[in-house]
């Protein structure tokens, strides 16, 4: 569940920034002659809800509908006492109770004339939502997944400010963590203490706690002992907005050599675009001496995840991303090393389109 | 059988494979011979997976939906069924009728409430963390700290102590406080209730406390209301036995507030449940609530919580986790039933 700070902050995110959001989405829907767009959020499956509105659900979960022109409608099993908590964090959105809010869209579909409704990630969404809203109308329900992914790739300055706001959380969680450490406890409480306590929405911290025996990060108990190398991801919500940053270190003092590899990272995240070739552009970042790129994965916000994988040194696509986190595996003679940056955040957004 | 899961509802899939998924999506083929498949959408919860679970096939997939629904075709003459219900991929549920896909979630509530010795050893660690867990929280509750830096404590003692999760939610204000909710910055001043549920999973088993605290000496009608809600636990645990309803747990619980002249506020406008079940969820069957006729068994954890809105003091809470036994309640939970009083003197800094 989400448990740390969840409130409006029309300063960072405004009801003009997701209206504007909502109005470019419209306007794909008129060229697509689709009525309107539906999608699901729990706060696993929350990015494109939270995207459109700014809402995530700390529990349980919910279907917004955005019908073609109008105002959404979000429709809750939550009950209507969490409805004033709702309406706080969820202006722009009419919002409904039901133990069926499929049956509620359904008859909300009717109500507007539908005849053709896009459903992002149609084949991921409970069946048992499916199964209320096909009791209540025969509405033509098709994937819109690619069109929600296009209308989302505009870099939004809001949405990069607030990604700006969790890496600079995680990169000063992880300068104040403590340099005399022996335990994986040692570390996450800090890095946690720190993160929620700058305000993050969530935090998940993954270790590898000793790198030379195995490079994979996992969810470790506090009491494991630390070997000389170790990594540890924090992965950080901020205002709905995610990222990732892993760093590897000594256990005990600092290295001049994985400084290097962490500045080159740094240097990545202020130059490489999420939207183009990553295997080239790693060829010709200059790395430190020594050091080969055993394995990359770009993770990007394209639909109802916060974060997903879009591209891996394997699997090597390219398509427009608004922001991404780039997460790269190096060998040097020290050993591997793991290391991620959310990257793209240094270019310029677009000028705002959209009127609302 | 086909078990699908996320970090929101995992009971179902954790039960099938023990993994504790948090990102992505996941879905488990577990075979009656034993054999079981993890199927992720998430490489590094794969890796994770990998890890955490190292008896199990994993299998990364770049759509999920897909790679599973092609298993599943792929099987001749197999008796398929498939849990939870309501979750189950709308790509997976199309199969339900070409592969008479049975539902099993009948079949895994039963497994998920029951609860076997194993599993209530996890149950037991998880209740001295929920003890030691509201104890951090109780001191680090002062004039002037924000909600979420009191969640932040909690979280960063857990991660130290083995915690995987927890599920937390809170109230802090006075009569116009209706419920409880994620933190929202609200700075706590004196005369504030600050209420919370706390729910530390180890292993994967939540177990739950419920209390109530007050910044400053409570007055008077605080006091009076929280010894009605202690009243109403009393009740309720005393209740608890084998054979009884979960329907019968809510109406002892509910008769003392009746009894006062509070009836009203028992009602769905200002409460949701007065207990439910924990396990691999932290808010499971069965929902003790009048009306649901689940029969109790030996061997389920239940938490007995009359929270509701009392009109004189706003939400307070008050709940203890329990394992049925054969004769009736084993409380795990040990903190004091009291109204808790954080002093005035105490500010953050």
């Amino acid at each position: 569940m989400r448990h740390g700070l969840m409130k409006w902050r029309e300063d960072e995110l405004s009801q003009a920034d997701v209206l504007s959001r909502q109005y470019r989405l419209q306007k794909s829907m008129e060229a697509d002659g689709i009525d309107g767009v539906l999608i699901y959020t729990n706060h696993v499956r929350s990015a494109a809800v939270t995207y459109l509105t700014g809402f995530t659900p700390y529990w349980s979960d919910a279907l917004l509908f955005l019908p073609v022109a109008g105002k959404p409608l979000f429709a809750t099993a939550l009950s209507k006492r969490v409805g004033n908590w709702i309406k706080s964090t969820n202006p722009t959105s009419t919002i409904d109770h039901s133990p069926r809010p499929g049956e509620l869209i359904g008859k909300h579909m009717i109500a507007l004339g539908c005849k053709k409704v896009g459903v992002v990630e149609l084949d991921h969404m409970p069946g048992g939502l499916i199964d209320e809203i096909i009791g209540v109308t025969d509405v033509q329900l098709v994937d819109a997944s690619t069109m929600f992914a296009e209308a989302r790739t505009v870099r939004d300055a809001a949405e990069i400010a607030l990604a700006k706001k969790a890496n600079q959380i995680a990169t000063d969680a992880f300068a104040s963590a403590p340099k005399e450490r022996l335990l994986v406890g040692d570390v996450t409480e800090a890095l946690e203490l720190y993160v929620r306590n700058a305000g993050a929405e969530e935090c998940y911290v993954a270790i590898a706690p000793d790198l030379q025996k195995d490079t994979r990060l996992a969810r470790t108990k506090g009491q494991v002992e630390l070997g000389e190398t170790f990594a540890i991801r924090l992965s950080i919500a901020y205002n709905g907005v995610w990222i990732r940053r892993t760093e590897s270190f000594l256990r005990t003092a600092g290295d001049d050599n994985l400084t290097q590899l962490a500045r080159w990272a740094d240097g990545l995240s202020e130059t490489v675009d999420p939207s183009l070739a990553m295997a080239s552009q790693l060829a010709t970042s200059s790395r430190p001496a020594g050091a080969s790129i055993s394995g990359w994965t770009l993770e990007a916000p394209i639909g109802n995840r916060p974060l997903q994988a879009v591209a891996t040194e394997k699997n090597q696509t390219e398509q427009s991303l608004p922001y991404g986190v780039l997460t790269i595996q190096l060998d040097t003679k020290q050993g591997s090393f793991v290391l991620a940056r959310p990257i793209g955040l240094h270019l310029s957004p677009p000028t705002a389109e959209g009127a609302v | 059988m086909v078990l699908y899961g996320n970090a929101w509802q995992n009971d179902y899939l954790r039960y099938g494979v023990d993994f504790g998924i948090l990102e992505g999506e996941g879905i488990a083929i577990v075979t009656r011979d034993g054999e079981a498949t993890l199927y992720l959408d998430d490489p590094f919860e794969a890796d994770r997976a990998s890890v955490e679970c190292d008896d199990i096939t994993i299998v990364v997939c770049k759509d999920i939906v897909r790679d599973v629904a092609a298993k599943i075709n792929s099987f001749d003459n197999s008796n398929i069924a498939a849990a939870p219900q309501r979750h189950l991929p709308y790509g997976l549920a199309q199969l339900r009728q070409k592969h008479n896909i049975a539902d099993a979630t009948v079949i895994l509530d039963h497994l998920l409430m029951v609860k076997a010795e194993e599993e209530l050893q996890a149950v037991r660690r998880a209740a001295r963390l929920a003890d030691e867990g509201y104890a951090v929280f109780r001191d680090a509750a002062q004039i002037g700290v924000e909600d979420y830096a009191l969640i932040a404590q909690i979280e960063a003692f857990f991660r130290a102590n083995g915690v995987d999760d927890n599920f937390m939610i809170i109230g802090v204000g006075g009569p116009e406080m209706r419920g409880m909710a994620p933190p929202s910055g609200k700075k706590l001043k004196a005369g504030d209730l600050v209420t919370t549920e706390l729910t530390p999973c180890i292993d994967g088993y939540y177990v739950q406390i419920c209390r109530t605290l007050v910044v400053g000496p409570p007055n008077e009608a605080q006091q009076k209301a929280f010894s009605l809600y202690h009243e109403a636990m009393i009740a309720g645990i005393d209740k608890v036995a084998p054979g009884v309803s979960a329907s019968d747990i809510a109406k002892a619980e509910n008769d003392v507030f009746r009894k006062y002249g509070l009836g009203d506020y028992v009602t769905s406008e200002y409460t949701r449940v007065r207990g439910h079940g924990l396990g691999l969820f932290p808010d499971t069957k069965p929902h003790i609530l009048e009306g649901v006729e689940t029969t109790i068994e030996q061997g389920m954890l239940l938490i007995v919580h009359p929270n509701t809105y009392h009109p004189e003091v706003g939400y307070m809470v008050l709940g203890d986790s329990l394992i049925v036994g054969p004769d009736g309640a084993e409380v795990l939970t040990t903190t004091p039933r009291e109204l808790f009083s954080v002093p005035q003197t105490r500010s953050a800094s």
